[in-house]
């Protein structure tokens, strides 16, 4: 049986490696382990070009972490912390409007769960400081995220709603990594299925209509949890034996 | 499960998505410690963003390959492949010990050669730029030279860090380069191994100093190899080609949505 084909969107980004600076599409390598782990096959799928085509050749499809979504998308005023790509979520606006529509499952990782509920009419929370009053949804301010592995990440509980789908798929208490200052205020057309207890901070999405549509608030393409790409992979392997 | 639907042949497609498919080519990636934001030396996998401008400028729809050496099943989503540039070719794929000079990352070697491989296997346009270029040569059964400021005695294939050697080729007449290139030889090369024997592959294009600088398939097949960056000018000559080879591939297999 083939790999399932499992598009990742990744960075148009500014970097450096070794002695050489450059802007590159790039992305971490742990969403392609993380993928490769689950059994599929994974491809990068470039964020600055409009066009959804590409999805045709894709058996699912993963929208990555990265910078904030533009306010403009639900008519907000841009808060003093929002960074946003305008080519981005150009892109993946349009690349996950079409992917819903054609029910390709789709896994939107932190970003990508804000992604999902920004383009089907949701609104974010620009700066979760300001609404929660503490900070342990990301790691400490002036920190490298990776100096001591995923526990530099804020840490925290999740409890799963009982009559969700992600309930089969996570149990009802899971602890998470965290690192992200906004989060979903309006879903959209997905439901909320998990939260954060001490702040009901949103950390699952979920669509009951489509055949696997999941958003999770965290990283666990960084932990040794990756029951949601083995659940993405499985959603994506029904789709590549079938012939279309 | 459909069986047919063996590595390098096309899948089916919906045309589920609305409007043509373009062509989608497959660009080969790095994986390097990247610094960005509060990001510090993660390994990532990546390329040079003119890879992609060249292919998006030229009508194609750029994805990026991540090495893996598992299968080539990839190959079943793509109409053209870039081979990128990177590091060293391990000299072991030709039977070689490695100069002192040499770098290379084995993994990225087994996942490039398996996807070479098949790709050729199956007749895939193919565009190989610089290490691309060399690794088509080891797949053609052919070598390299290691370090060539030792064997042509200059620097000028790649002049300082970060630096492109600016320089004219010469084609040879009636080749598929030679078409493609026209009057404006002008090429911008880094690198310091060099193909040594091209193995079953046609050498068309020579720098001054003999060092080989384009290769391709005796046999008429889009397999073309230069051992310059055309992505540095988004050479539309080199992309141009390739996606055009592409989409005719396309058409052929009755893949393009455009025609059903």
């Amino acid at each position: 049986m083939r790999r399932p084909l499992i598009g990742l969107t990744c960075y148009a980004q500014h970097i450096q490696y070794q002695r050489n600076e450059l802007m590159a599409a790039m992305l971490p390598m742990n969403y392609v382990k993380a993928v490769h782990a689950a059994g599929g096959r994974a491809v990068l799928i470039t964020p600055d070009d409009p066009g959804t085509d590409v999805l045709e050749s894709l058996d699912g499809i993963v929208f990555t972490g990265g910078g904030d979504v533009d306010p403009v998308a639900w008519q907000a005023e841009r808060h003093p912390a929002t960074e946003v790509d305008e080519v981005r979520d150009a892109a993946e606006l349009m690349l996950m409007r079409a992917a819903l529509a054609a029910d390709l499952p789709v896994l939107g990782v932190c970003r990508g769960m804000q992604v999902m509920a920004v383009a089907t009419g949701g609104s974010l929370h620009q700066h979760l400081p300001d609404l929660v009053g503490h900070e342990r949804h990301r790691a400490a301010a002036g920190t490298d995220p990776l100096a001591a592995g995923a526990s530099d990440y804020g840490r925290h509980d999740v409890v799963v709603d009982e009559n969700s789908r992600a309930h089969q798929l996570f149990g009802r208490h899971l602890t998470v990594n965290s690192f992200h200052h906004q989060a979903v205020a309006d879903p959209g057309e997905f439901v909320p299925a998990g939260w954060c207890p001490d702040d009901r901070v949103v950390e699952i999405l979920e669509h009951p209509g489509l055949t696997f549509a999941l958003g999770v608030q965290w990283h666990p393409e960084r932990t040794t949890d990756l029951r949601a790409f083995t659940a993405l992979t499985e959603a994506a392997s029904v789709g590549a034996i079938i012939p279309a | 499960m459909d069986p047919s639907r063996g590595a390098g042949s096309p899948a089916p497609r919906a045309c589920d998505y609305g409007g043509a498919m373009r062509p989608i080519i497959g660009i080969t990636s790095y994986v390097v410690p990247a610094t960005w934001g509060v990001w510090q030396n993660l390994p990532s996998t990546l390329v040079p963003h003119d890879y992609v401008e060249a292919v998006t400028l030229a009508g194609g729809r750029a994805i990026l390959l991540p090495p893996d050496d598992r299968d080539a099943d990839v190959l079943r989503a793509l109409d053209g492949l870039v081979l990128a540039g990177g590091p060293d070719v391990d000299p072991a794929l030709y039977g070689a010990a490695p100069h002192p000079a040499t770098e290379f990352r084995a993994e990225r070697d087994a996942g490039e050669m398996l996807l070479l491989r098949a790709a050729l296997d199956a007749g895939l346009p193919l565009l190989a730029v610089c290490r691309g270029m060399q690794l088509l040569a080891v797949a053609a059964g052919g070598s390299l030279h290691q370090h060539l400021p030792e064997t042509l005695g200059h620097e000028r294939h790649r002049p300082a860090p970060g630096v492109y050697g600016e320089h004219e080729a010469t084609f040879t007449p009636g080749s598929r380069i030679a078409d493609l290139m026209g009057a404006d030889r002008a090429i911008h090369c880094f690198h310091h191994q060099g193909v040594a024997d091209a193995g079953s592959l046609t050498v068309t294009g020579r720098a001054d100093d003999g060092t080989p600088e384009a290769v391709e398939d005796p046999n008429g097949g889009f397999v073309l190899g230069v051992q310059w960056h055309p992505e540095y000018r988004r050479d539309q000559r080199l992309f141009g080609a390739l996606v055009d080879a592409a989409r005719t591939r396309m058409k052929e297999n009755g893949t393009a949505c455009a025609d059903r």
